[in-house]
């Protein structure tokens, strides 16, 4: 196909599936597994108040519910519910497995830095507040999008662990939730459902605040690091 | 081909049915008590089709979402009772073939409609492993129409269909474009290949077809399916809050869509338009403009003047 053929197509010749479609797959993910969703929140809570110990074991505990969280939701919402209607969601639901699959495999290598209380605060508001913008967008409080079940969510919330790692780390763990957050701000907006914009752009300002704060590692005393970066070392 | 004729048997005798029942199904519709359906005739054969049928891209892609499957099937069965029978798919549109398969399946109207797919692949020797795969979904034994879709390889497709053609295994073959695309390179395979049918992109805004695709076609006896009637919704968007012109009544015009609808398939050359929709209310609007008057050429050209002014 020419070029000037390509340059012919939209945004939305790209988008199979109308917007009812996309809002109803998170008023099934909740009927699906009613009343079991209880237990994400409860973890989605946790996950915050878990990253912002300085213990090893909360944090390693903190990646782990990562990590489950990015399976679960890759294979639920993404590959059994949104992949049928569009074939690019399979592909990410199996690049979210294979990250918490990552994730849990990290758990007890890479501990993050812990949050501090400001990211947890920012955190918690994630896990309460983002999962109405589904709501907003369908007007049905079934459409909730919660962590561990809604990729919107379950990515912003857990960006504020990658940021705490090691540097390499840190990029590599990043790819899938910032591809993630451009293709699916594509599809909202190619959809008209603005609302859900919402879930990638607070990926992305959660991103760079929690970059923004981040200590270098040896600035936090005590704590494990996997590669201290010698030029930020203390005299 | 037993099947095959008590297909075109029970649509032939749905659309005879229907000019003595539609009135009550399109109340409010500009047709009156004893409006026949608007029937074209294939060029290649002869048979008669409805000149509204049914696309499913985007509005039938809905997974396996229950809800959705069943309210498309009430969709599927709004347009057969009004006397569709055209159903336009393909392999591209996600699960649009299999929410059609479980609809007829619901329905039991396998036999009901004329189904239409697509081949739509790069490889040019998955033809008939394609056609098979997309039959599977629809719970059928094979196609009406095979058309090679945005004619992707459509050399080694079109030698497979014609080679399916003769063995029975498709009735009609055909090539599509859509969005006003590679106007140049579709004349040329009008020109040069035995088709039944082209489909293509025609509205009352779009219409580069007028020039040569549709005079060609009409010389050359092949039939035209008309995708994007409503330009993807966006007529819709952009004139219903506008007036109908006063003279429309004339022409049998109660409403935007049968507005749109019956510029189309008032068109010599045009066999069939395939609007698509979720709703079965839209879907009554339209069938709607498959019955009553049809504009002349006098009040096509104040038709699109009209939308042109607006």
């Amino acid at each position: 196909m020419s070029g000037a053929s390509w340059l012919s197509y939209s945004l939305q010749d790209f988008v199979m599936f109308g917007p009812e479609v996309l809002l109803r797959l998170f008023i099934r993910i909740n009927e699906a597994v009613w009343p079991w969703q209880s237990l994400w929140l409860v973890a989605g809570l946790l996950l915050p108040w878990l990253g912002c110990k300085v213990a090893e074991w909360p944090r390693r505990l903190a990646m782990a519910l990562a990590g489950l969280a990015w399976i679960g939701c890759g294979y639920l919402f993404m590959v059994r519910y949104y992949g049928p209607v569009n074939t690019p969601a399979t592909w990410f639901g199996w690049a979210f497995v294979i990250e918490g699959l990552l994730l849990l495999m990290l758990r007890g290598r890479a501990l993050p830095i812990p949050l501090g209380l400001p990211l947890a605060v920012a955190g918690w508001l994630v896990i309460l507040v983002l999962p109405w913008l589904a709501v907003l967008q369908s007007g049905d409080v079934r459409a909730l999008a919660l962590f561990g079940m809604a990729p919107g969510v379950t990515v912003a919330a857990t960006v504020l662990l990658f940021a705490r790692q090691p540097l390499l780390l840190r990029w590599f763990l990043l790819l899938v939730p910032l591809a993630w957050s451009l293709f699916s701000a594509l599809t909202y907006w190619s959809l008209g459902t603005y609302w859900l914009l919402g879930f990638p752009l607070a990926t992305l300002f959660l991103l760079v605040v929690a970059l923004r704060v981040s200590p270098s590692p040896v600035q936090s005393r005590g704590l494990q690091s996997v590669r201290p970066d010698p030029e930020r070392r203390l005299p | 081909m037993a099947g095959v004729s008590r297909r075109r048997f029970l649509i032939g005798a749905g659309l005879g049915s229907l000019a003595l029942a539609s009135s009550p199904l399109l109340a409010g519709k500009m047709a009156t008590p004893g409006d026949a359906p608007q029937l074209r005739p294939i060029p290649s054969t002869g048979e008669p089709l409805p000149a509204i049928g049914m696309g499913t891209w985007i509005t039938f892609n809905v997974g396996s979402d229950q809800r959705l499957i069943e309210q498309r099937t009430r969709v599927l069965e709004t347009f057969l009772e009004l006397g569709g029978a055209v159903i336009d798919c393909s392999p591209m549109y996600g699960s649009s073939a299999d929410v059609v398969g479980a609809a007829l399946e619901t329905l039991d109207a396998h036999d009901r409609v004329f189904a239409a797919s697509k081949i739509w692949t790069g490889d040019g020797s998955k033809t008939r492993e394609q056609a098979a795969s997309s039959a599977g979904r629809w719970g059928i034994p094979r196609f009406d129409l095979l058309q090679v879709h945005n004619l992707l390889s459509w050399q080694d497709h079109l030698a497979t269909l014609k080679d399916m053609k003769a063995r029975g295994e498709v009735r009609y073959l055909g090539i599509t474009t859509s969005h006003g695309r590679r106007h140049d390179e579709l004349a040329r395979v009008i020109e040069t290949e035995d088709l039944d049918f082209v489909q293509l992109t025609y509205n009352v805004l779009d219409r580069e077809a007028d020039k040569r695709l549709l005079p060609l076609a009409q010389e050359r006896g092949v039939a035209v399916i008309v995708n994007r009637p409503f330009q993807g919704g966006s007529l819709f968007r952009r004139f219903q809050t506008e007036p109908l012109p006063g003279w429309a009544a004339e022409a049998g015009i109660g409403t935007w869509a049968a507005f749109f609808l019956k510029f189309i398939i008032s068109h010599p050359a045009v066999t069939c338009a395939i609007p698509a929709t979720t709703r079965i209310e839209h879907m009554r609007e339209n069938m709607g403009a498959m019955y009553g008057p049809l504009p002349d050429a006098g009040q096509r050209r104040r038709m699109a003047e009209y939308v042109r002014q607006l």
